[in-house]
């Protein structure tokens, strides 16, 4: 049947009402729901999630971006000889953490490379992956919008992935950033007669493969659960884990094999930055490693959110 | 039945949040769904949204089965939920352009005259609207669109009464031109105001459906018998029943209540010791209070 709208929102249309029990799969010759039945990624959403993250997003640019010029110009106050010296003080023990060998970190390049150690870069790249990656599913379900967006013909699916895009695209822009600020400090700052930026590019590689590692374990708990809070609490503590079996594989002969539990395992910035080739070999080693974990952490976590119960807000 | 469940059952472990629940709405109906916090309506309806999976049973809308077309189910439905949520740093404007990116059968234009209909100031940040703006906001979104089915989990939560009214006219307008409207809510008055027919659900069970037009028919009959009351003669059984019947120092106090017209049983009322008699329509409080003694609004 046909029924005409009355003018109380200022318009007369007509609007067809479909008779009961009808199957009702277009509407005015247009695919029903035809903003919301993507598979993949729903623009809304896509938006609406990098407005979530926007003001992380910048605040990581910036730091990011000043980083290299203020740590590659603190680096230069120190002599090369001196560094040495300081280098040979430290116990043989716990040379064996640098994970590369001290006559390579006593170079301008080896000390550039210990800025994608430092923890302005890990905990970066890590506070980027937990705080987005667990804010998928749970973060959402907890503010109570997760119903709203889902009273909407809206894949579950096409909320997830485009969360997920958002975070992995993010992180990829501040790689972008972390890059331009790495290349544009070495090749105007103080060492810029001494090295070339472009030995730099396979370990921002291997910095966005941790951030996509960090962001796919947390999207995982994210959707499994309903408090954002404990998934980044679960990804905080394997955030420590990984690090400490890290440690653990690297001081001690006998518990090596603890080491290859760790994600860190994987994330070796400061032996991508010999400028030949076997770099882009190793790079892709460590993201395999990575970027699997990441994605299929992705993955597992859209099929667990794609099945759940979705509990009313608390 | 544009909206059908059949045995609906959901189940957490050993505690069931609904028992088969059965239930029909056809469309164009304004169907009120009542019951205290806690007696299942939220879980209903969640149920038919697709949010949670049945434990047994199942739910459609317009023939699309809540769990295997929740997508195109979703389409033919425009659900308010109880406490609507709303992203803050949004402001009221991009709020509404939000949910009209997502629902191809949501006119932005439609939201915002429904918003100017309720008072509010789209222009304001959600994080800065108190809580019935936010819901005021959440209504225009969800009234604007061209969903075949409405479904608002308690709509006039936190608004002031001018609001409620207005809400209540945005409801009928809608069932004007042909929408099924589910309506759950506390407030009895409001039921009974703008639904066709309620369900009155109890601890997980849906427990009594009844038309409004037959709660507004029917009659409570208290009386005070200066003398003995026989009981009710069998030619008049199906038309009242006794509720209450008690006997103190020579009197008997009764209440009855008359599912249908008074007319056949005022002769026989007339034939009773009456030393005092009471008429008044029988109301939803009173259907109401009959499952949920004193939780009535």
């Amino acid at each position: 049947m046909m029924a005409s709208e009355p003018g109380s929102l200022g318009v007369q249309r007509e609007r067809r009402v479909e008779a009961p029990g009808a199957s009702t799969g277009t509407r005015g010759g247009a695919p029903l729901g035809r903003r919301g039945d993507a598979w993949i990624l729903n623009g809304a959403v896509w938006r609406q999630a990098w407005g979530d993250q926007r003001l992380l997003w910048l605040a990581l640019a910036a730091l990011w971006g000043a980083f290299p010029w203020i740590y590659i110009w603190l680096q230069s106050q120190v002599p090369m000889g001196d560094f040495q010296m300081l280098l040979r003080l430290i116990p043989e023990d716990w040379q064996k953490l640098s994970g590369v060998k001290l006559t390579e970190v006593a170079t301008h390049a080896g000390r550039v490379a210990l800025a994608f150690v430092d923890p302005v870069v890990v905990l970066g790249a890590t506070v980027w992956g937990v705080t987005r990656g667990s804010d998928t599913v749970a973060g959402p379900l907890e503010r109570g919008t997760m119903e709203m967006v889902l009273a909407a013909p809206v894949r579950r699916w096409a909320v997830y992935a485009s969360h997920a895009a958002a975070t992995v695209t993010g992180a990829a822009a501040l790689c972008g950033v972390l890059l331009a600020g790495i290349w544009t400090a070495v090749a105007f700052g103080p060492w810029s007669a001494e090295l070339g930026p472009a030995r730099f590019v396979p370990a921002v590689g291997n910095v966005f493969g941790l951030m996509v590692c960090m962001a796919g374990l947390a999207a995982l708990c994210s959707a499994a659960g309903s408090h954002r809070s404990r998934a980044i609490g679960i990804l905080c503590g394997f955030y420590v884990v990984s690090l400490l079996a890290k440690l653990v594989g690297r001081l001690s002969e006998r518990l090596e094999w603890v080491g290859w539990l760790s994600v860190f395992n994987a994330y070796e910035p400061q032996r991508l930055v010999s400028g030949q080739p076997d770099a882009w070999w190793l790079l892709l080693g460590y993201d395999a490693v990575l970027l699997g974990i990441g994605l299929a952490a992705f993955v597992a976590g859209g099929i667990v959110f794609a099945r759940r119960d979705l509990p009313a807000p608390l | 039945m544009l909206v059908v469940t059949d045995r609906l059952t959901k189940r957490y472990g050993g505690f069931t949040a609904l028992d088969g629940c059965s239930l029909g709405v056809a469309g164009g109906e304004v169907f009120g769904l009542l019951g205290p916090n806690g007696a299942g309506k939220t879980t209903l309806v969640r149920l038919i949204m697709g949010y949670l999976r049945p434990t047994s049973g199942t739910a459609r809308v317009a023939g699309f089965d809540s769990v295997a077309d929740s997508l195109a189910l979703r389409g033919e439905v425009a659900y308010l939920p109880g406490e609507a949520r709303l992203f803050r740093r949004m402001t009221g404007h991009e709020t509404l352009d939000f949910f009209a990116r997502l629902r191809a059968t949501c006119r932005r234009s439609d939201a915002v005259a429904v918003a100017g209909r309720l008072g509010l100031d789209l222009g304001r940040q959600v994080a800065r609207m108190s809580t019935g703006m936010r819901q005021k906001l959440a209504l225009s979104a969800v009234l604007a669109t061209e969903a075949a089915v409405v479904i608002l989990d308690e709509p006039t939560a936190n608004l002031d009464p001018t609001a409620r009214a207005e809400v209540l006219d945005l409801v009928r307008e809608a069932n004007a031109v042909g929408r099924t409207v589910i309506f759950s809510s506390h407030v009895l008055s409001e039921v009974e105001a703008i639904c066709g027919r309620v369900a009155i659900m109890r601890a997980g069970r849906l427990v009594h459906e009844q038309s409004i037009r037959d709660v507004r028919r029917g009659h409570v009959i208290r009386a005070r018998l200066a003398g003995r009351f026989e009981g009710v003669p069998d030619a008049l059984a199906g038309h009242v029943r006794v509720v209450a019947d008690s006997a103190a120092a020579g009197e008997e106090r009764l209440v009855l209540e008359a599912a249908d017209s008074l007319a056949p049983l005022l002769g026989w009322l007339a034939t009773l010791p009456l030393a005092e008699v009471e008429v008044e329509p029988i109301g939803l409080a009173a259907v109401y209070d009959r499952f949920h003694r004193g939780a009535v609004e």
